[in-house]
Formats: structure tokens, sequence, C-alpha cells
């Protein structure tokens, strides 16, 4: 989530998401809390109507840190928050549609409502590199050679599958999905969400 | 293997250089950091994490083609002796060289020379040829490739010394032609001379053909004892009117004793004189003048001559000295001219000395038939000419005589309805007269100084033509054939030149007074008469004696007056008394091949007086100095120390040897052939192999 190509990265717009819906859900006099996690929680504020400074806080102070997995945190969240209510996942979901499935599934079977923002970053949606270079995973150290001339087309082709995996796991699940590009404004990603949010509340 | 151009080796350097950065070469880190190369390692492609040699055959092609390449560059080839054929084998081609120099008469050179040559023919086989030549300053084939060695040793003994001084090289060219035209696998040149340090000059560029041998057969002397003439002066003088000669004669000492009372005698026409003595220092030289003598109008013999010794034809030198015979000259003045109307013009030429003028100022009218007869140069100042005087000057230059017209205001000539003998012989219709009063004057613009007229003129600071300053002239057109020598500034015409049968025209377009110009107050105007009136009377200076080998053009005469045929032929009497025709049909040149007199004499009844000639040895051959043989063989066969054994083994030069071998084609045939090898498998490989990244 550390990675940027336009100067915001994508932990920061996270943040960024986080601290409107945050503030949101305050001015509404909800609850609001917070779990950042990467491949365990690394922070956590209990949902309160009076947390919202510790919330906006805790966001400030979260930096890139350990490769990210969904399983196992999601699953301890599930073992921990019994109450039904709206978990909001804001991830770049580097990882397989089933696997995302299952580590949100548990969640979901409690009754919550759950909003899954899909993070990337333009260069991750258009990989726009043009000259051949190592290119090395910010989680893993791990570094491959790369032509990108030669692989372009098939990286894109990859990753709208990929997305269009999820976007089908999850509307067959009742999730809400929303495919967010980091170069795109902040309003104009919490607009499209409560749209859409109000268009299927007036559903249901 | 050796190579000829051995420094184009080093680009075979060149081809390893990029293998070798292409092995040691590392990926560049140009590293991208990304999210997660989930989906990247994906995609199926191969690494290219280090660059590695795959196709080690098509490397190994394409490095072979680029060496064989490189190689045929540095030109190799085998070098290997080349045997000449065996010593019992193999029939020879000898060419003999005599030298026939004018020093092979010193003592028993010639004797030895001679014995010399039957040495060579008798070792001739029953296989070999041999040829004879003769040289001195050059070279004459007595005898081509024959084998009677009757017939050889003729043409030996009948030779007897020339004239001529040494020279190696032509007979040293003879000799290579003969040699490399010849089948025989063995070629020798075998070179009979007393090797006379003036015939080789070391720069020669003669070299014999790889493989003949060159033999010298040295018959000079250690100790040489010559004195020799030395080439005489003349002073002349006036006395009484009478043209008066004085000769200084001298001798050169070439030996290393003092000679004593050398008796130095002058003959005129035969006769001994006058005799001297004269005292000569080792290797010195000095000289005595005789009382001076008066020649004759048609030219008198001389002979200054010492007493004889071991080389006597350089005891003697020839001249023939003539009394100094003036170019006459008439100045044609216009009717009624003042008397002094040509003193410029007259005065200028009178102080002529070589050649001197002899000048006649008559009026237009009075020049008669008898004037045009003796005269050689006539000159029209300022002067209107009639049909009948035109005429006779027409036939004056058309037998060769000068005409110089000076086109003032009054100056005329025929044009109307007049006859081709008047309208063809001016270079130019003089035109109307051009006023340069008003405004600057007009001056001399340009000269044609290849003209003989001009050509004294050329050199810096020998005459200043432009500073003289022209206030009016004639405008001509000039005629078909006529050229302009000298222009004013504003191009137009100042002298004009025609030649017209034996004869000559020029025309000056202004005044050779004062009237029009201020020429005759230039320093130049003196010079510039003299040079116009030489020109026109054909004057040539001729030398008192020539050098034997030089060639003798004897001027043909002027057609005689009424004459129809052409003019008669000529003969040359030769000093040995050999008589050789001049007959027109062929060239009219002979080249002096002796010492002495030679006689050119007209035949017939209208025939020119007889002129004589003196012809003298070339002086440098009377220095006997030798030099060492194995110089001649060095510069003429390129190997140093000394002749090379008949026989033996003849190593061909190295570029003599690849050219034969021509190994670089092969090379080079065999490279483009693998680098197309290469070029159509690494195309088909690269169709069906994977895409390497």
């Amino acid at each position: 989530m550390g990675f940027g190509s336009r100067g915001v990265t994508k932990l920061d717009y996270a943040k960024m998401l986080a601290g409107c819906l945050t503030y949101l859900v305050h001015r509404q006099r909800d609850r609001v809390g917070l779990v950042a996690f990467d491949s365990d929680i690394v922070a956590h504020v209990p949902p309160s109507a009076k947390h919202m400074d510790v919330v906006l806080h805790t966001l400030d102070r979260l930096t890139p840190s350990a490769p990210g997995r969904l399983r196992e945190p999601l699953h301890k969240m599930a073992e921990h928050f019994g109450r039904r209510g709206l978990l909001v996942l804001i991830s770049d979901l580097y990882e397989e549609p089933d696997a995302v499935l299952e580590a949100v599934g548990p969640l979901r079977f409690r009754g919550s409502d759950i909003i899954v923002f899909h993070l990337l970053d333009p260069a991750e949606l258009d990989f726009t590199f043009d000259s051949p270079s190592s290119f090395e995973d910010l989680e893993t150290g791990e570094q491959i050679p790369v032509v990108p001339a030669a692989l372009a087309e098939q990286y894109r082709g990859l990753v709208r599958a990929h997305i269009d995996g999820l976007t089908e796991r999850f509307s067959g699940s009742r999730i809400d999905y929303t495919l967010v590009n980091t170069s795109a404004p902040l309003d104009h990603a919490l607009f499209s969400y409560l749209t859409s949010r109000e268009r299927l509340t007036r559903v249901r | 293997m050796s190579f000829l151009t051995p420094l184009f080796l080093l680009g075979l350097a060149g081809v390893a250089v990029p293998v070798i950065i292409h092995l040691i070469q590392r990926e560049r880190k140009n590293v991208v950091q990304f999210p997660s190369l989930m989906f990247l390692q994906r995609i199926p492609y191969q690494s290219v994490r280090r660059r590695r040699i795959r196709n080690w055959p098509l490397l190994l092609l394409r490095l072979a083609a680029l060496a064989l390449i490189v190689a045929a560059f540095a030109r190799p080839f085998l070098r290997k002796q080349t045997l000449a054929a065996a010593a019992s084998g193999g029939a020879r081609e000898v060419v003999v060289l005599v030298d026939r120099s004018y020093s092979m008469a010193y003592g028993d050179r010639w004797t030895r020379a001679t014995a010399a040559g039957r040495n060579a023919i008798g070792a001739l086989g029953q296989a070999d040829r041999a040829s004879i030549v003769f040289f001195a300053s050059g070279a004459e084939v007595a005898l081509r490739s024959a084998s009677d060695h009757g017939r050889l040793e003729a043409a030996l003994v009948t030779a007897r010394p020339g004239s001529g001084a040494t020279r190696y090289g032509p007979a040293l060219k003879l000799a290579g032609s003969i040699a490399s035209e010849s089948s025989f696998p063995r070629r020798e040149v075998i070179l009979i001379s007393d090797f006379q340090r003036s015939g080789w000059q070391g720069a020669e560029g003669v070299r014999l053909p790889d493989g003949v041998v060159l033999t010298a057969v040295p018959v000079g002397d250690a100790e040489t004892a010559n004195a020799s003439v030395t080439p005489v002066s003349m002073q002349r003088s006036s006395f009484s009117e009478q043209d008066r000669v004085t000769i200084t004669g001298g001798a050169v000492n070439h030996g290393a004793r003092a000679i004593s009372n050398l008796e130095i005698v002058l003959e005129l026409d035969g006769r001994p004189v006058q005799t001297e003595h004269l005292n000569l220092e080792p290797n010195g030289s000095a000289s005595v003048s005789f009382t001076a003598f008066s020649p004759a109008a048609q030219g008198t013999r001389g002979t200054v001559r010492i007493a004889p010794d071991a080389l006597p034809l350089d005891n003697a030198f020839h001249f023939v000295v003539a009394a100094k015979q003036p170019v006459k000259v008439v100045i044609a003045d216009r009717p009624g001219s003042a008397r002094d109307s040509s003193l410029y013009l007259s005065r200028a030429l009178s102080l002529g000395e070589d050649p001197a003028f002899d000048v006649a100022v008559k009026s237009i009218e009075g020049l008669t038939q008898d004037d045009l007869q003796r005269a050689a140069v006539v000159i029209l100042n300022d002067a209107p000419v009639a049909a009948a005087a035109a005429e006779r000057l027409g036939a004056f230059v058309a037998r060769g005589g000068g005409l110089l017209v000076a086109a003032g205001e009054r100056a005329a000539w025929p044009a109307a309805g007049a006859s081709p003998a008047v309208a063809d012989v001016l270079p130019g219709a003089p035109g109307p007269l051009v006023d340069r009063t008003q405004g600057p004057a007009a001056r001399l613009g340009a000269l044609e100084y290849g003209n003989t007229i001009f050509e004294p003129f050329r050199a810096a600071r020998s005459g200043d033509f432009s500073s003289a300053r022209f206030y009016s002239y004639r405008s001509v057109v000039p005629a078909k054939g006529a050229q302009i020598v000298a222009r004013f500034d504003d191009g137009a015409p100042a002298l004009l030149e025609r030649r017209v049968g034996n004869g000559r025209v020029l025309m000056w377009t202004s005044s050779l007074d004062l009237a029009w110009n201020d020429l005759p107050l230039r320093s130049v105007y003196l010079p510039f008469v003299h040079r116009m009136a030489t020109t026109l009377a054909a004057y040539r200076d001729k030398p008192s004696w020539l050098t034997v080998g030089e060639v003798l053009e004897p001027a043909r005469p002027a057609a005689v007056p009424g004459a129809t045929r052409a003019a008669s032929p000529r003969v040359v009497l030769t000093p040995s008394g050999e008589r050789v025709a001049l007959d027109g049909e062929g060239p009219d040149v002979l080249e002096l091949a002796e010492q002495g007199f030679y006689e050119v004499r007209g035949q017939g009844r209208d025939a020119a007086p007889a002129v004589t000639v003196a012809s003298n040895l070339d002086l440098s051959e009377s220095d006997l100095s030798p030099m060492d043989p194995q110089d001649v063989i060095a510069g003429a066969t390129g190997r140093a120390g000394g002749a090379v054994e008949p026989g033996a083994n003849v190593t061909a030069t190295d570029q003599e040897q690849e050219r034969n071998q021509r190994l670089w084609w092969y090379l080079l045939f065999a490279g483009i052939i693998i680098l197309a090898a290469e070029t159509f498998f690494g195309n088909r490989l690269s169709r069906t192999g994977t895409v390497r990244v």
C-alpha cells in the first residue's frame, strides 16, 4: 500500500478515504472504529461515538509495514467483533478473488454489511512503464527483470480479469465493491460510493 | 605464412571486442518498485538475467568470416625460394653492353673492352643467345639475340670509340627490355666499361627485371693522366669600322701530376696562326688570350688545340665566328615630313649592338625595289602607301621581309579594289582617330608576354610600359589571322601582328614619335623598338658551336623572288666526310655524332651559301675519375653487395610472391561466402526460436 506513482500513495489515499468516512459516520452520531492490518492487526480503535479523533490520529500514524494478508486479520476481526454493523474494507486486494472472499466471508455471515474499496494506482492499472527494468516487490523485496513493452498488454488483461473476478464474487455475495483509482479525486470516489449505496438501500 | 601488410592483423583484435563486452556486461540495475509481482509472475516470459551466448556455431561462423576478411587485407603469402634454372640446364639470354664513349679511347681501354666482349661471346653455350649493345650517351643495338659467335664477334670488332659521353641509364634500360622480352630461363647482362663517375648520377630510375644477373667488367685504370681543352670565350671589339674578335682558350689537367710548358695553338681556317704555352698544376687549369683577328663575313673556322696525350679526342675545341652583319632597316617617312620626323626611331635603332641595325631613312615615294631587296625590315612611319608601293611591300613581306606600320594620322593603305597581295597584308584596317586628350590619357593595359617582342619584359623591373601616356591612337578592326599583342587600357588594340608568307607585319596604332604619346621619352622605348625590329628580321643569334648529341636544324632559306618551286634540297657534310641529305621529305634535322665542322650546303642554281657549324665533345667525359662498379650493380638490380653469381638461387621479392599467389582473393571470397551462410542460418534460427527478452 506504500506505492504511489503520482505523489499520493495508496496508503495515503486510504487514510484520507477512511478519514472522510469516519467523519461522515461521526456526523450521523454512529459509532466508528478502525482496524489497521498487514499480516496481523497493527492498530485497533474500538467503535465509539466519541473516538473520531482517536481514529483520525491512529490513521495519521499508519505507515507501510509488513506484507499484507487478508485472511488472518479479518478472521480475527470476525471473532472479536460480534455486533452487526457496517464494515468498510480498504485494500489493494493483491490476493486471489476466492481468497479475498474467503477472508471477508466470516464477517458477512455475522450479518454485517461489507463495503470493499479496491484501491489501485494508475500505474498498476495501465502499466505505463517503457524501459526494461528490474521490478521489485515492495512487500517481499523479490525482483524480476521485466521488459514492459513485451508484456504490458498481458499484464493489463490480468488486472482486468482480477477486477472482474472480484466484482463477480462480491456482487454474488452482496458485498459492495468499488474500484478506486487513486488518481481520481477523493470526493469523486465517495460520491460514487454514496450514490450506489443509496440505490442499493432503496432496492432492499 | 607471411604478410605483406601485417598491421591489418590488428583488426583481428577488434573482432573479439564485441564478444568480450557482451560476456562481461552486467544487467543494468534500473529497479522499479512495484506493489506486487502477483500479475507479472503469471506472465510466461524468459528472464534475461544474464546474456549468455547460446548459439556458439553461429558466433563462430561470424568470427571466422571477419577473421578471413581481415587476413585478406593483410595480404598473406607463402614465402619460398624460387630457384633459377640449374647451371647445367637452361639456355641463357645474354646482353653485352659495351661502353663506346670517347673516354674508352684512353690508352688500351678499347682493346681490353673488345677482349672482354670476345670472352663473353666465347663463354656462350650452344643454346645461349647474345645481344651486342654499344652505348655512350645513348644505346644502340648492333646485333640482337644471335647465337652465331662469328656474327657476334664481327659486330664487336668493327666498332670504335665514338665522340659521346657516358650515360649508363639508357644502356641498362635497353638491356632490361631485351631481357624482359626473352623467354629464356636465365638472363644475364654483362657491362663492359671504364665506369666513369660522370656517367652515373645514382637516380637513373633504372631497374633490371628480377632474376637478371648483372656482371660488371671494368676496363678502367687506377691512375690516369689527361689534359683537355676548355670551351673558348670570345670578346668582340671594333677597330676602323672592322669587327675584331679576341679568342681566349685554356686547358684542364685531370691528372695528379703537373704539366709544364703545354703547347696551345689557335688555328683559323685550318692554319695555325698563334702558339702559346701553359703550365698546369695537378687538377688545375690555365688559359691564354690570343691576338685579335677579323673574322670573314661568311664565318671563320677556328680551333684551339693542345698537344696530344693518351686521350687525344678532347685536345681540340672548334668554333665558328663570323663578322657581325647588321640588320638593314629602311624607315619610310611620309612625303613632305620634317627631316627629324623619324629622329627617335632612327636614333634608337642606331644604338643597337647585338644585332646592330643599319638604318636608312627615305620618303615612301623614294622607296625602290633595290631598297626592299637589301632591307630586312621596312618601317612605314605614319606614311600613306600607294597601290604600287603596297604591291611591292606585300611581295617583300611574302618572301620573308618584316614590315612595321606606325598608324599615325596620315597613315593609309589601299583597300578598296586591292589585290589579295595588298589587301591581306596588314593585321587590321586603320580606323578613325581615338582622342584621349580629354580626361586621363590612355595607357598600355595588357601585353602579350608570350610573344617574342614582349618576352624580355616579362620579369619584374625589366621595363614599365604602363608609365607611357597616349593621347591619340587609331581604332583598328583586327583582320582574320591577326594577333593582338598589346592593348590600351580600354581594350583597344595597340600592337597587332600577322604572318604573311615567309614574313610578318606589325601594326602600331599610335605614333613612334612624340606626336601622339610620350613613349619615346620612356626607357622602354629603345628595347621595344629593337625587339620589334629583331622579330621582324627573324634574327637568331647563331651559336659559335654545338655539342655532340645536340640536334642540328639548319634554317630553311627564304624563297628566291620569282622562284616557282619550293626551296632546293640540302646536304650536310659531316667531319668524317659523310654526306647526309636533307631533301625535305623527312625531318630536316641531324643529330651531331662527331667532333669537328659540319657544313650545310644547298644544291642547285639557287642554293643559299653554305653554313658551317662547329661540333665539340661533351668535356665532362674528360674527367676519367672512376666509380665503384658495385654502385651501378646495386642501383640497377636492387641488390647490394655485388652481382649474383649465375645459376644461384634467386628469390623473388615479397611483393612479387604475394602478387603471384593472390591468396588475399581466396580469403576474401571465403569470408564473403561464410558471411552469407551466417546471415542465412541466423535468419532461419530467429524465425523458429523463442523470443529473447
